[in-house]
């Protein structure tokens, strides 16, 4: 007899509570400092903001702020150069290690997400020392999205590798024997059935390359980026508008998953094809 | 000769050590029909692909209509195909998918909707234009797979195991309608199966294949009743196997010591007395009445140019218009002897004799002897 069949209601088992209380664990774990970030950036005392003194004092100096405001321009600039170089990258190496089967297919798939595993800090310097020595290069804009996309591409190939194992190439191969070339046979057939992973590398590498200040610091300089204006603040504290910035970064990355999870409830968007 | 539809000269596939496609030359005539029929492995997929330049050959010549393809690639080839699994684009509706030839073809849009209109009504697709392929049956993608295989009339259709992903009644059905586009549309279809019965049912010609040959091409009629090997033999059609030894020869014959008595079987090319044969009988070429008085202790006996045998009846599987009727022989081996159901009234454990012909049925050395 299973619990629950006496008609006495729904009995729950011990067990399930043990197991609801410790996700309920493991979310405070996950959220609780990024609520109270965003609970702080309300506060007039960031200090210790309880009760909570109601004020939007932080959120007007972050925009009166000019130096916020270029640094926003910037970060957005990079992330999005990062993120298309990366998506790029990320897709050709994906497809290639698919389709054309190599006996070192494991090595392939090994040097593209090597990055991972080296400290940001030590990605920067390398690019700096490297561009500034060997090639000649300055330091800029072009040069911190191609430096981000170094991780971007490595965590884009996993993304894009995880839903492109289920293509069916053969789908390509019908495309071609009824007259569709290889450029118009992936735009076609490949890319909108595949786009939901690219779209996800793009996202991905994007957050990764606004947020990043390391290897960003190293090939940027003196160009301001918002990781590196609210590691240049913190010389003279934890000031309320870092907790500002903190809250809309987070709100910004949240109403976009939340987007995405409207639409594809709605029906709106099918993020990829889900087989016969 | 004039164009042949499609010429394959000495054409040679190898995938490192195996060779899948070993120096096939074949010539299909327009309005033909033609079968590549084989086990699994046997490169008769290998074979379709090259043709549709899928696959590129090692050796030899790939000719469509006269011109040499062979190292043009698919999407200049002009030829149509119909997949195992019918490939269907999932993101298009099913009128996107069968004009996609034409689309690719730059052919104007007003052209393309009356060939689609055509093609709809040719494959009773009417009505399901705006669906999405995962919103069809298994019938209806395959009609649909069919339709865009044909929308362009291809100088060749090709056509990979279409009817393996359905269900027997829809196979069948198709079996006759894929026939009927083909004779109405003349346009050389080759069609590759492991179904021998889809096989004889819709080509003119077949091939049989083996380990990248043929092991025999010719008319269907001819590649039932006149197998040219064992293979062929036990591939096609339906046969009781009987492994034996020939003992005299006589002209175009000769008998077969089997199972303590003889047989009258053809004589296999270049057999002498003493040679292990292995000696096939199809089905329905056997036939069976209940033992009489006169009957009981014939094994194996040659009379009035009649070969009989004795047994007893074990079993009768029902099969609708047929019947097998399976029948154990005295020395524990069964014999399938397929007839009408409603001839005999013959009961399981009765006792039976089994005739044939004598000299019918097909006859070759046994393999590795």
């Amino acid at each position: 007899m299973s619990a629950g069949s006496f008609g006495f209601g729904r009995r729950v088992a011990p067990t399930a509570i043990i197991l609801a209380a410790g996700l309920v664990l493991l979310y405070v774990f996950l959220y609780a400092p990024i609520l109270y970030v965003v609970y702080t950036s309300f506060a007039t005392d960031v200090v210790w903001p309880f009760p909570l003194d109601f004020t939007l004092t932080a959120y007007e100096d972050l925009f009166a702020s000019s130096l916020y405001g270029e640094a926003l321009s910037n970060s957005l600039k990079l992330a999005f150069g990062s993120a298309v170089i990366s998506t790029f990258l990320a897709a050709g190496g994906a497809i290639a290690v698919l389709r054309y089967r190599s006996r070192r297919r494991g090595l392939v798939m090994f040097l593209f997400i090597a990055p991972l595993f080296v400290a940001d800090l030590l990605i920067g310097i390398s690019i700096l020392a490297f561009n500034a020595r060997v090639l000649g290069l300055p330091g800029n804009l072009v040069s911190a999205m191609a430096a981000n996309a170094v991780q971007g591409t490595a965590f884009g190939f996993l993304i894009i590798l995880a839903q492109l194992v289920r293509y069916n190439w053969s789908m390509d191969d019908a495309a071609m024997v009824f007259g569709a070339g290889p450029l118009r046979c992936f735009a076609e057939i490949t890319l909108p059935t595949i786009w939901p992973s690219l779209f996800g590398a793009f996202l991905i590498a994007f957050i990764l390359a606004f947020n990043n200040l390391e290897i960003t610091f190293y090939n940027l300089g003196a160009i301001p980026t918002l990781p590196s204006v609210a590691w240049g603040s913190l010389r003279f504290g934890l000031g309320p508008e870092l907790f500002a910035l903190a809250a809309l970064v987070n709100a910004f990355v949240f109403a976009i998953f939340a987007a995405m999870y409207g639409l594809m409830k709605t029906g709106l968007v099918k993020f990829g094809y889900r087989g016969q | 000769m004039p164009n042949a539809a499609l010429e394959l000269d000495s054409v040679t596939r190898r995938f490192g050590p195996v060779i899948a496609v070993d120096r096939i030359s074949l010539a299909i005539e327009q309005d033909e029909f033609f079968a590549l029929l084989g086990p699994s492995g046997s490169g008769k997929t290998t074979m379709l692909r090259l043709i549709a330049g899928l696959e590129q050959p090692d050796e030899g010549q790939v000719r469509i209509a006269g011109e040499v393809v062979t190292d043009l690639p698919p999407y200049r080839r002009g030829v149509g195909m119909v997949f195992q699994n019918f490939l269907l684009f999932p993101h298009k509706t099913v009128a996107e998918n069968i004009v996609f030839p034409l689309r690719m073809q730059k052919m104007d849009r007003a052209q393309q909707q009356k060939q689609l209109g055509w093609i709809l009504e040719l494959l009773h697709l009417q009505g399901l234009e705006a669906r999405y392929p995962n919103e069809l049956s298994g019938g209806q993608q395959q009609r649909v797979a069919l339709a865009r295989g044909l929308i362009s009339r291809p100088a060749l259709l090709l056509l990979d195991e279409p009817l393996a992903n359905l269900d027997r009644e829809l196979r069948s059905e198709m079996e006759v309608e894929i026939r009927r586009y083909q004779k109405e549309l003349k346009i050389p279809f080759v069609y590759v199966t492991h179904n021998q019965e889809e096989a004889l049912t819709m080509s003119d010609r077949i091939a049989v294949m083996r380990n990248g040959r043929f092991e025999q091409i010719g008319a269907k009629t001819e590649i039932y009743t006149n197998p040219a090997s064992a293979f062929v033999a036990a591939f096609v059609g339906h046969a009781n196997r009987l492994d034996g030894q020939l003992s005299e020869i006589d002209g175009g014959l000769a008998r077969m010591n089997w199972a303590g008595g003889q047989l009258l079987v053809p004589r296999p090319a270049d057999a002498k007395s003493g040679d292990r044969v292995r000696y096939f009988i199809k089905h329905e070429d056997l036939e069976v009445t209940a033992a009489g008085l006169n009957g009981g202790g014939l094994n194996g006996h040659v009379a009035n140019d009649i070969n009989q045998v004795s047994g007893t009846l074990r079993d009768i599987i029902f099969k609708g218009q047929t019947a097998n009727y399976i029948i154990t022989l005295p020395q524990g081996t069964d014999l399938v002897v397929s007839d009408t159901p409603r001839t005999i009234t013959l009961k399981p454990s009765d006792p039976v004799i089994v005739r044939w012909p004598a000299g019918s049925g097909a006859c070759f050395a046994a393999e590795g002897a």
